[in-house]
């Protein structure tokens, strides 16, 4: 918990502006997901420099940000997973919305092996769960012909804590794979039966780097910006696209409309022919009813629109024309 | 008496007056420190209350089978701590199955033979062990100390003692063996110069009679040093477990998360600490109050391991005063 605290005061540039309450712009505080945390330090300086404005924002994840708005002990709050039915009757009064997306990559650490091997999701499913052990098991020598894998002992590196990561990564996989799905399920916390838990990305990217044969799961953000090997998944049309901007944005036209509960663009339809299987809408909570009302739409409509342009440079795909109506739409729920 | 000595000289110069405000001044002293004593007690109080009140739904859920089952599973709201009780007991005994026989060499060593001018700066280097913040040990732990016991320490252990299924053929770079290390680097610190207050303790007169006799340093050591100090090394080695229980970065760090329950220590396995640090953030409600369960649990043991080793170490003070 003292490492949350510690990687929260680190993103949060500046906390003196959250005491000072004014309808109409001013400084709102925000707190929540990690995985928005880049885009968000972004956002931060440039919305300042634009309106003069202060935005403060925690990253303690996800579920302290549902926490947090819930109590509303912040403005605004921040999660990679949609809240629940249960989680938004119990916020009283809130709404969420997408804001950013990105994509999690099957990272893994293979002497031996070339980049971007080959997988489909039922495939990275047993991996999980203990069913394919080994990294030449003929499951995926058939995937990757004419790759001479080696006979390594696959290691699979989770999320020990509470991760926006392992919500979209365990909704991909129980989305392809039914076993998968009841023995495990869908969460930011879930129990998987092998393999090696790390504690933040940090931990997760040091497992894996130190560990022959290991495959973990990570923001493709995070593995360009560390030089890590990851795998290719399948995508309902038979294609095995790279976690590009353009793949990202491919299943994120998918979400035709955002219902209330959020939408999932995990394993799009095969219309998407280029889309990459394991995309992620991140989202911001907003109470209905708040005395900075006015601030918060303003600081969500920078977001949304110019904060969008940000996106590309940092990883991020850019939010579908689509989403940003229904977007637009749920702001209008917010007042004063 | 030291208040009157420090207040005198000034009381003196500037004649009566100056009382008066003295003691105004110690009165407002006793009451601000009282109130901080006091202070400390309520929010061992809050704290406990908060624990139990988080823990509640857990408790009446689960009641004492909590303690038994092993399986931890947030999306299907199954929680059961053994694993976790099962980690914590491994990493703290082993660590301090390795931190004691150190840390009484240590201090026997600091005590008792090494040269008189090197005695302090030695102390000195080891009690700035215990100073390296915990998180530092764990990203050094990540970095350096998994991939080199698990090149090197696991397979040669595994090669001289691989009949004992703790140091079972599979090896992992996070996992029960790293956290010991890990926590005997943290634990050597408190062990050894408590252990080597214990030992000043021992009568000069003793371990002058047992030389007369004719004994070499090491009868010395073994005759009357060790056996006189033998409660204070034991509250010391309490201290130390209760400081290994309770550690939660540096092990989470290192110990690599994983549930279960193995006699082989070089795979990952997880602490109740640990588990609380890792999981609390963005946890359901149940599985909040399961970690605040688990948070009961570690309280209980920590009142209970430094409540022994309060005993003892009155036992030696007691002595000590005697003597």
């Amino acid at each position: 918990m003292i490492a949350l605290g510690v990687a929260a005061c680190g993103s949060s540039s500046d906390s003196s502006g959250s005491a000072t309450a004014s309808s109409g712009g001013g400084p709102i505080t925000g707190a929540g997901s990690t995985f928005v945390a880049p885009l968000m330090s972004k956002w931060q300086a440039d919305y300042a420099s634009k309106t003069g404005d202060t935005v403060t924002y925690g990253a303690i994840g996800s579920g302290g940000g549902i926490e947090q708005i819930t109590a509303r002990t912040v403005d605004f709050g921040a999660s990679d997973a949609p809240m629940t039915q249960d989680q938004l009757n119990a916020c009283k009064g809130c709404v969420q919305m997408p804001w950013s997306l990105g994509a999690v990559v099957p990272a893994y650490n293979l002497s031996g092996a070339p980049n971007n091997i080959h997988l489909t999701g039922p495939v990275l499913a047993d991996m999980f769960l203990g069913k394919i052990t080994t990294w030449n098991d003929p499951e995926i020598t058939k995937l990757n012909p004419g790759v001479n894998l080696p006979s390594t002992k696959i290691t699979p590196v989770y999320r020990s804590d509470g991760s926006g990561d392992t919500y979209a990564f365990t909704d991909y996989l129980s989305a392809v794979s039914s076993e998968f799905k009841s023995q495990v399920g869908v969460g930011t916390e879930v129990k998987f039966p092998t393999g090696t838990g790390a504690s933040g990305s940090d931990g997760v990217a040091a497992a894996v780097s130190k560990t022959d044969g290991a495959v973990g799961y990570l923001t493709i953000a995070y593995v360009n910006s560390n030089g890590f090997d990851y795998a290719l998944e399948q995508n309902a049309a038979g294609n095995y696209p790279k976690a590009t901007i353009p793949a990202i944005n491919a299943a994120a036209a998918t979400a035709k409309s955002v219902p209330p509960l959020g939408v999932s663009i995990v394993d799009p339809p095969a219309s998407a022919a280029n889309a990459w299987p394991d995309s992620t809408f991140t989202y911001v909570i907003l109470p209905t009813s708040s005395d900075k009302a006015d601030a918060l739409k303003a600081f969500v409509n920078y977001a949304i629109g110019p904060g969008q342009s940000f996106a590309e440079s940092l990883g991020y795909g850019t939010l579908p024309k689509q989403v940003i109506a229904d977007d637009k739409t749920a702001l209008n729920k917010v007042g004063g | 008496m030291t208040t009157d000595a420090a207040t005198a000289p000034s009381s003196l110069l500037s004649g009566q007056g100056r009382g008066l405000v003295d003691r105004f001044g110690d009165r407002a002293l006793y009451l601000i420190t009282l109130l901080a004593a006091i202070l400390s007690g309520v929010i061992l109080g809050g704290i406990t209350y908060e624990v139990f009140k988080l823990a509640g739904s857990a408790i009446s859920k689960f009641g004492l089978g909590f303690l038994t089952t092993s399986n931890w599973d947030p999306v299907h709201e199954q929680f059961g701590a053994a694993q976790f009780i099962y980690g914590t007991a491994v990493s703290s005994f082993g660590a301090l199955l390795i931190a004691t026989p150190l840390s009484i060499a240590i201090a026997l060593f600091l005590t008792e033979l090494a040269p008189r001018r090197s005695r302090t700066p030695i102390a000195v280097l080891v009690e700035l062990l215990a100073g390296v913040p915990s998180v530092i040990l764990g990203l050094w732990g990540i970095l350096v100390l998994g991939p080199f016991l698990n090149d090197t320490v696991e397979p040669a252990l595994h090669a001289a003692l691989g009949w004992i299924p703790l140091f079972g053929g599979t090896y992992s770079p996070v996992g029960l063996f790293p956290a010991m290390v890990i926590l005997t680097i943290m634990t050597v610190p408190i062990v050894s110069s408590l252990t080597r207050e214990v030992f000043a303790t021992v009568p000069p007169s003793a371990k002058e009679g047992a030389l007369a006799l004719g004994g070499t340093r090491w009868d010395m050591m073994t005759t009357t040093v060790l056996p006189y100090s033998r409660p204070g090394i034991i509250a010391a080695v309490m201290l130390g477990l209760w400081r290994a229980v309770g550690e939660a970065i540096a092990v989470t760090q290192v110990i690599g998360g994983a549930p279960g329950i193995h006699a082989n220590i070089f795979i990952p396995a997880q602490t109740m600490a640990s588990q609380i640090a890792a999981q609390y953030q963005g946890a359901s409600p149940l599985n909040q109050s399961a970690l605040g369960y688990l948070a009961v649990v570690l309280l209980i043991l920590s009142l209970v391991f430094n409540g022994v080793a309060r005993l003892l170490v009155r036992g030696v003070q007691r002595r000590a005063k005697v003597s």
